[in-house]
């Protein structure tokens, strides 16, 4: 079942065009991997996605809902959750008060209720605090809930804010580079994760320069060059793809190669 | 004794000594002074709501403490309400302004959003001068009748304390409601991230408005206790350096705290009264230590600045959190 259509969606900068009419597909339950050369244009497609930006022209589907024109909080109240390239953590909130965060997406107690100490206020509290263990506990990084998160190492960050999208219980998971800043043991967490998060029935779209990992998670990859894109398929497929061997080369297509 | 039941006891122990002042000290007019650091404390609890917490500074806030006093003055000697009435148009008057401040807070970040509050305040600083038959300009408002709750008439020293005191007590109260729960950490995540706030689906207009006018609340009802207090108040009141004097007490006091924000109004406060709080002080070296009021303030936040980003709160929580480790 198709759970996001994303259709020519263009998105220029001055005499840019960042993002070229893009059109695919993301089914439910599956990983796409979103990839290209550096200024390709996927962060610039992500926040279109998200509501962080808004695309020139096109229209981004979920579920039968048009989510451009929307903020991002009403997409994420839909249910897409995103990470960022360069990680958006709250530096002086623990890791834990960083997930709980997460969890307001789909909290509705206010200020009022909060100011009184209303009893659903704080039950409301307690469960963002229970959400927020589980989910560290999920990923495997528990024993850094109470380290704020200027102090965590890059790699934890990037899980954090993971868990942070994870605690807004979204339906797709956006993540732009997540490997980013990881070492080998830690891409080896995060592939496991990855997969935890897709079995648990939560569809991931995933931006990513690792191609070991890209080949390995994705059922589906999209490829941008200058925009555009370029191809479109299964990992084995995009692997022998001639314009997509141009691209990643910067030039023509050698037969040798 | 460790941190955790020291950080435990500790607000049940300041509540205790707060209350228990008016019956150690038998001065007026020391009473007095402890009762003008409550109303200092007042305002700040809300700036450190603001700024403290959700990081908008305002360089207004006298403004809405202005705001207050003048809207209670008004209700009570002119309209002839009830005490208790005044004070809450006080509480609404400065809402409203502070709602309108909030318009700014929502485009503006950092030093323009400081420029904006400063501008308002002075704007509103002339106001109070130039709305003659309101505030009675630069001669200012006099003869504005003691607070009163019904029957109840705060009309001693004590009492009056006790009233004030109260009023910080309840105000911290809601702040901490609001900080410990999820409002609290959307105030902090937008200090933090505005990017990962939003992704995190917080509304980050309406914290930013709530917050600004919750604060404006404070600093109203602050106003409306003060006129109460002294019955007479005048524009010099609330000018730039009350308004400044108000973010240094924030500043020092730390971020993501309200005891470091009230313990600095405290002490702060306690710099400008050094003739009544040191027995037999020689009047030309409180004159001397009043004069150079605003200097050490200054060097206050200059010290803290440096060697203390996160403030008082900062200093007691690394120190608790050493503690804990060992
Ligand atoms: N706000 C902006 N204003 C102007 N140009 C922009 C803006 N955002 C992105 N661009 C440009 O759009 C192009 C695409 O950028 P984008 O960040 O989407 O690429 P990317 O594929 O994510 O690259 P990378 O792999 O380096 O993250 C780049 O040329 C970039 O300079
Ligand atoms: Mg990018």
């Amino acid at each position: 079942m198709t759970l996001l259509q994303v259709r020519n969606v263009t998105r220029r900068f001055g005499g840019l065009t960042a993002v070229d009419d893009v059109s695919f597909d993301v089914y439910e339950g599956t990983v796409k991997a979103l990839i290209g050369p550096n200024g390709a244009g996927k962060s610039t497609l992500f926040n279109a996605l998200t509501g962080f930006d808004r695309p020139d022209e096109g229209s981004v589907v979920f579920e039968g809902e048009e989510l451009v024109g929307r903020k991002p909080r009403e997409v994420v109240r839909v249910g897409l959750a995103r990470t960022f390239q360069n990680t958006q953590l709250f530096e002086e909130m623990t890791a834990g008060e960083n997930v709980m965060v997460g969890s307001q997406a789909r909290q509705r107690r206010g200020f009022t209720t909060a100011m009184l100490r209303l009893p659903n206020a704080v039950a409301e509290d307690r469960e963002a605090r229970e959400d927020a263990s589980r989910l560290l506990r999920l990923i495997g990084i528990e024993e850094w809930i109470d380290v704020p998160a200027a102090d965590l190492p890059a790699g934890i960050r990037r899980l954090v804010e993971i868990a942070r999208a994870l605690a807004t219980r979204p339906r797709l998971l956006l993540l732009d580079e997540p490997a980013a800043g990881l070492n080998a043991t830690e891409t080896r967490e995060l592939v496991q994760t990855l997969f935890r998060v897709r079995d648990s029935g939560i569809t991931v779209v995933i931006v990513e320069h690792d191609m070991g990992l890209v080949m390995e998670v994705s059922d589906e990859i999209v490829v941008l060059d200058r925009g555009a894109k370029i191809a479109e398929g299964p990992p084995r497929m995009i692997q022998k793809d001639p314009a997509v061997i141009a691209a990643y080369l910067g030039g023509e297509v050698d037969d040798d190669v | 004794m460790n941190a955790r039941t020291l950080r435990a006891l500790a607000p049940l122990i300041a509540v205790a000594l707060a209350l228990i002042v008016p019956l150690a000290v038998s001065d007026r007019f020391l009473l007095k002074v402890f009762t003008f650091c409550g109303i200092n404390a007042l305002v700040v609890v809300g700036l450190a709501l603001l700024f403290g917490y959700a990081g908008q500074v305002s360089l207004g806030h006298a403004a809405f403490m202005g705001l207050g006093a003048y809207t209670s003055a008004y209700c009570t000697v002119e309209l002839g309400w009830p005490w208790l009435l005044g004070f809450v148009a006080a509480g609404v008057v400065a809402a409203l302004g502070g709602l309108i401040l909030a318009i700014p807070s929502l485009r503006l970040k950092g030093y323009y959003l400081a420029m904006a509050t400063l501008g308002f305040g002075l704007l509103m600083s002339l106001a109070f001068i130039q709305a003659e038959p309101i505030t009675g300009g630069v001669d200012g408002f006099s003869g504005i009748p003691f607070p009163s709750i019904g029957p109840v008439e705060f009309r001693s020293a004590s009492s009056l304390y006790w009233l004030v005191w109260g009023a910080v007590g309840i105000a911290v109260l809601v702040a901490h409601n609001i900080t410990s729960l999820r409002p609290g950490r959307a105030m902090r995540a937008l200090h933090g991230s505005e990017l990962g706030a939003q992704a995190c689906g917080v509304d980050i207009v309406g914290v930013k408005v709530r917050t600004f006018v919750v604060s404006a609340l404070m600093a109203g009802l602050a106003g409306a206790l003060y006129a109460g207090v002294v019955g007479f108040i005048s524009p010099s009141l609330f000018t730039l350096t009350a308004s400044i004097t108000f973010i240094a007490m924030t500043i020092v006091g730390g971020t993501s705290s309200l005891a470091g924000p009230i313990l600095a109004a405290v002490a702060l406060t306690l710099v400008q009264y050094s003739d009544a709080l040191i027995p037999g002080l020689p009047r030309e070296t409180a004159q001397t230590i009043q004069s150079y009021q605003e200097d050490i303030y200054g060097l206050a936040i200059v010290l803290i600045v440096i060697f203390a980003p996160r403030g008082l709160a900062g200093l007691w929580k690394r120190r608790s959190a050493g503690n804990e480790a060992s």
